[in-house]
């Protein structure tokens, strides 16, 4: 502690002489560096977009797609599904992803918590009538379990996000998460060859159920998506900032 | 003797009024959230009074418990310094009226979420007078995670950022904010602030 005394006068001699010099050579004001210091949690992530202009129109191309044929879709399904039916089939879908999950838990090395996410499977599935009642919400220990994926997975593998991509329909992502998007299709139970399995499980029905669950996602990305964009200056950035936050929070969870 | 009663109650009085700000400050950061949480969640879903917009009726209140000049101020980041006084007042009126607005836009009609509180956390232990406090809300069958970083000024804790699902709201702002100064500095941000409370509509 009595070193940094000297360090310290040192230091103020040194600044108050360099002081009138600053003046004199008349420099532009310089942020001060405490209140620079102070702000440094929040200095921008750097970002990689080097696909910017190409992005903005995919972004643009896909507010168009948005606005004039899925929000319909998804008001429709609003008003002719009642809450708890979309409730119910959210549900459903979500405890069907339970094989990307327990996988990503795994391949993060978090052992105890895929315990878990077998545990809240049998609940909702057995108890919940396959899945469409959430009944492990009453269950403390399962009720707020992160969402893993692939994506997260590879983040901890410490891989880096990448260069940030907008897909046509899809939207906001990174190079990262876009490989981790194949590797949960190919987990998801809803892209399992059964058919040799289960007969009536055809392309006919694979489609339907492949459409029941891209509109049953609707209402809920749209609401994430408004409450972002909505009041931004800039919708392209606040989305994009947003979506980087988000998933670097997820991996760190 | 009656004198000397009404002197007291003078005497009572005036260091009671003096005295005011300091007692209403809450003791710690999760009585003070809590405070301006119920407050704002007691207005929000008051029916009686829907016909007032829902920003205006919440401002006092989160006037009260967020500090908007911090929140500018790091909003804008480093150039902050290069604003004039002047700059620097209109921005943080603009921007106190667009968080205000933004935050009453995150409030729909329908049950009253609940919240659970968990222990505060010391994110850089340089520094202790900041805590962020995390919060679970329980809002039509789904959670979301809410982590409210709060600040102890002079005499109070108060709200400087809020962080809903890992996203900082600070940090969205400086995001689009910091390409604008970049450009055409504080002229820019300020002519986009006004601009963007132009075309939205209070709630």
């Amino acid at each position: 502690m009595n070193t940094r005394i000297p360090l310290l006068l040192t230091f103020s001699l040194l600044v108050a002489a360099a002081a009138p010099l600053a003046l004199a050579q008349k420099t532009p004001a310089a942020p001060d560096p405490a209140v620079v210091e102070e702000m440094d949690e929040y200095a921008s992530v750097p970002i990689s977009d080097p696909l910017e202009r190409m992005n903005r129109a995919i972004f643009k191309f896909n507010d168009g797609l948005y606005t004039y044929a899925l929000r319909p879709i998804s008001k429709g399904y609003v008003a002719v599904v009642p809450k708890a039916g979309r409730d119910g089939i959210e549900n459903f879908f979500n405890n069907l992803l339970y094989p990307v999950r327990v996988v990503n838990c795994t391949l993060q090395g978090k052992f105890s918590r895929a315990g878990l996410e077998t545990g809240k499977f049998a609940v909702n599935t057995v108890a919940g009538l396959g899945g469409f009642i959430r009944v492990s919400d009453d269950v403390p220990a399962f009720a707020s379990l992160p969402r893993e994926d692939t994506g997260q997975t590879l983040g901890v593998w410490h891989i880096g996000p990448g260069p940030y991509l907008v897909l046509p329909l899809f939207g906001p992502g990174t190079v990262r998460d876009t490989v981790g998007m194949f590797g949960d299709r190919y987990l998801s139970p809803l892209n399992w060859d059964i058919q040799q399995n289960v007969e009536w499980y055809n392309w006919k029905v694979r489609t339907g159920v492949d459409v029941v669950n891209g509109v049953q996602r609707l209402p809920g990305t749209f609401k994430t998506l408004d409450a972002v964009r909505k009041d931004a200056l800039d919708p392209y950035i606040a989305v994009r900032s947003s979506y980087f936050q988000y998933r670097e929070a997820a991996v760190k969870q | 003797m009656n004198l000397r009663l009404l002197k007291i109650a003078v005497l009572t009085a005036v260091f009671s009024a003096l005295r005011l700000p300091a007692a209403e400050c809450a003791a710690d950061s999760h009585e003070m959230l809590k405070g301006a949480v119920n407050e704002v969640l007691a207005i929000a879903y008051d029916g009686s009074a829907a016909s007032t917009p829902l920003s205006q009726r919440v401002r006092p209140v989160l006037e009260k418990y967020f500090n908007f000049e911090v929140i500018t101020r790091k909003a804008i980041g480093p150039g902050w310094s290069q604003f004039t006084p002047e700059q620097q007042a209109s921005a943080v009126t603009l921007f106190t009226e667009v968080v205000i607005r933004n935050y009453a836009d995150r409030f729909e009609a329908g049950d009253r979420p609940g919240i659970t509180y968990s222990a505060e956390v010391v994110p850089d232990p340089k520094r202790p007078i900041v805590r962020d406090v995390p919060t679970t809300i329980n809002y039509a069958g789904k959670k979301y995670s809410v982590v409210y970083r709060v600040e102890k000024g002079a005499e109070c804790w108060r709200i400087v950022d809020v962080k809903i699902e890992g996203v900082s709201m600070i940090a969205n702002w400086r995001a689009q904010l910091n390409p604008l100064f970049q450009h055409g500095g504080a002229p820019e941000v300020l002519a986009s602030l006004k601009q963007n409370l132009s075309n939205s509509v209070a709630k």
